[in-house]
């Protein structure tokens, strides 16, 4: 039953994909990240922060919250704030996660952007530097020393298989972009693979397979808009056929719509397209991606225990402080509020 | 104010070349003046329009770019922008412009500017860099014209300066010193004259 959840086609659910089935081990963790989840910044906060006058109002609306910050603060308190907090909830998710494999799933995500770092020095004969996320699987050092020691049998296995991947990418035709795109490859590709082999592996699995999806809508109109070569762009395993993009490629924006229209997608490419075309600009189809991935967060409210609540907290905390960036950025740069409105409404 | 010079008729010959060649050199220095505040008004011109719009791309460059950097993570900014792979070179030729060396920048640029894969970076960066790039071109258009504009203004308040000292200091105290020894000359002239009458008039008493 489970396997045929995981392999839905596009046209096998309306909105979103299953979440998968309860599991009771998680009781003290579900009941936890329930309260916690309380303490989140509503919608309305985060609009009264848009629409503040200056960076001081709309960082005082934040006083009695985990984003407090001190009076005069600047950017790099901003910054240095953010990220204390993006690593407390990193450390919560760690502690209350049962299942190791997840945590690990999900610290893969800085063990690809390290190795993304480092491919991009070593295969352009640049220093290979220190200034690497310590919250992946493989330590820093250990990157740094196998890279340093050229000795790659040190790293993971799946790191070795895409360092691999990606040197013979960027060898192909030299192109650092190429580094990227195998690495998101494999990236994408090991995260489905290990999905399916952990708890709550339904919700995993189409988490990641919508994560894909998304990738895909954005790369198409990225494509689409600068005019670059489709090839290797896109990512392998989501719910959308491939051949449907491709297609994409070759329409008008304004055609967009109507390809996507038998998905769930179709308001995110609608909207997302007929805003690039007028303005030349990705917010809001980044802004619908986001909204899109939130809801299918927000159906782990179906779940009473299990890991899905747990790791759709997880995310939308990450949410939450890259919207507190954004929104403070803006705000300290004297950024349009129609801008930040368009990106987070 | 007169010079301190000998009042013959030597000096006064030479003064006269030189009142001549002032006269020849303030209309030259006049033409130039002119010309060289023509091609100031010119590139002035073009420069405003060039500024708005690389003040608007560089606008439009910070504010995509800090909403890319604000909603992606900094690991993946980092890593997005480490190798950059659009290489850029210029050379600086000269050119001349009623005889001011003018630069002239030449570039080359190559490779592409967007230098990352699409899976954690925003589009956002994409719209920020095209526009950079938009905005390098006409940096490079604009600095070499505000450089023209700036070497054209010296010259142009130096031959300013040229000009009026020949007009109103150099010409008119050569005229004066000319009408000076003129005046001296004439003087002695006339002395002499009335000397000679005085000592034809005692030879006949």
């Amino acid at each position: 039953m489970q396997l045929d959840k995981m392999d839905l086609g596009i046209h096998d659910f309306f909105t979103y994909p299953p979440v998968g089935e309860d599991d009771y081990a998680y009781m003290f963790q579900t009941a936890q990240v329930r309260s916690m989840e309380t303490q989140m910044l509503t919608r309305t906060a985060l609009l009264d922060m848009a629409n503040a006058s200056d960076f001081t109002s709309a960082a005082g609306s934040l006083s009695g919250t985990e984003y407090t910050l001190p009076s005069g603060a600047g950017a790099a308190e901003l910054e240095t704030m953010l990220r204390q907090r993006r690593s407390a909830v990193r450390r919560l998710f760690e502690d209350l996660m049962l299942d190791e494999r997840i945590v690990e799933i999900f610290r893969n995500r800085n063990d690809y952007a390290n190795l993304r770092l480092v491919l991009r020095r070593v295969l352009t004969d640049k220093p290979v530097g220190a200034d690497y996320s310590a919250e992946g699987n493989a330590p820093p050092e250990l990157l740094a020393q196998a890279f340093e020691e050229q000795n790659y049998a040190i790293l993971p296995e799946h790191v070795q298989a895409a360092i691999d991947q990606a040197t013979l990418a960027y060898y192909q035709n030299k192109s650092v972009r190429q580094i990227d795109f195998a690495i998101d490859r494999a990236e994408a590709a090991y995260g489905l693979e290990r999905a399916r082999t952990v708890d709550g592996n339904v919700f995993l699995v189409n988490l990641f397979r919508i994560q894909v999806d998304l990738t895909n809508l954005r790369t198409m109109l990225r494509v689409k808009s600068l005019g670059a070569d489709p090839r290797d762009a896109l990512l392998e395993g989501g719910f959308v056929e491939m051949d449907r993009l491709r297609q994409g490629f070759d329409l008008p924006y304004e055609a967009l719509g109507a390809l996507f229209f038998a998905t769930p997608y179709h308001h995110i490419v609608e909207s997302g397209a007929g805003y690039l075309a007028a303005n030349g600009s990705f917010l809001v189809v980044e802004q619908q991606c986001d909204d899109y991935l939130l809801g299918y967060l927000r159906q782990t409210m179906q779940i009473a225990s299990g890991p899905q609540p747990v790791i759709a907290f997880f995310l939308a905390k990450e949410h939450e402080i890259r919207t507190v960036r954004l929104i403070l950025t803006a705000k300290k740069n004297q950024l349009d509020t129609k801008l930040i409105l368009d990106r987070i409404a | 104010m007169l010079a301190n010079v000998n009042a013959t008729r030597m000096e006064l010959l030479r003064l006269r070349k030189r009142v001549a060649l002032a006269s020849r050199g303030h209309r030259l220095l006049s033409e130039k003046r002119d010309e060289i505040s023509r091609q100031l008004i010119k590139i002035a011109r073009d420069i405003q329009p060039l500024r708005q719009k690389v003040e608007t791309e560089l606008s439009q460059t910070f504010r995509r770019f800090m909403l890319a950097r604000a909603s992606m993570e900094p690991e993946h900014t980092t890593a997005a922008l480490a190798v950059p792979t659009k290489k850029f070179s210029m050379a600086m030729q000269f050119a001349s412009v009623m005889n001011v060396k003018v630069p002239h920048l030449l570039k080359e640029i190559e490779g592409e500017i967007i230098c990352y894969g699409y899976a954690t970076t925003s589009g956002e960066m994409d719209v920020a860099l095209l526009s950079l790039e938009r905005a390098f071109d006409l940096l490079i258009e604009l600095a070499e014209k505000e450089k023209q504009a700036r070497l054209l203004a010296v010259e142009l308040q130096m031959t300013r300066r040229r000009v009026n000292v020949l007009e109103h200091v150099v010409i008119p105290e050569i005229q004066e010193t000319t009408r000076y020894i003129h005046d001296k000359l004439s003087e002695a002239e006339r002395d002499n004259t009335s000397r000679l009458m005085k000592i034809t008039d005692i030879i006949r008493k």
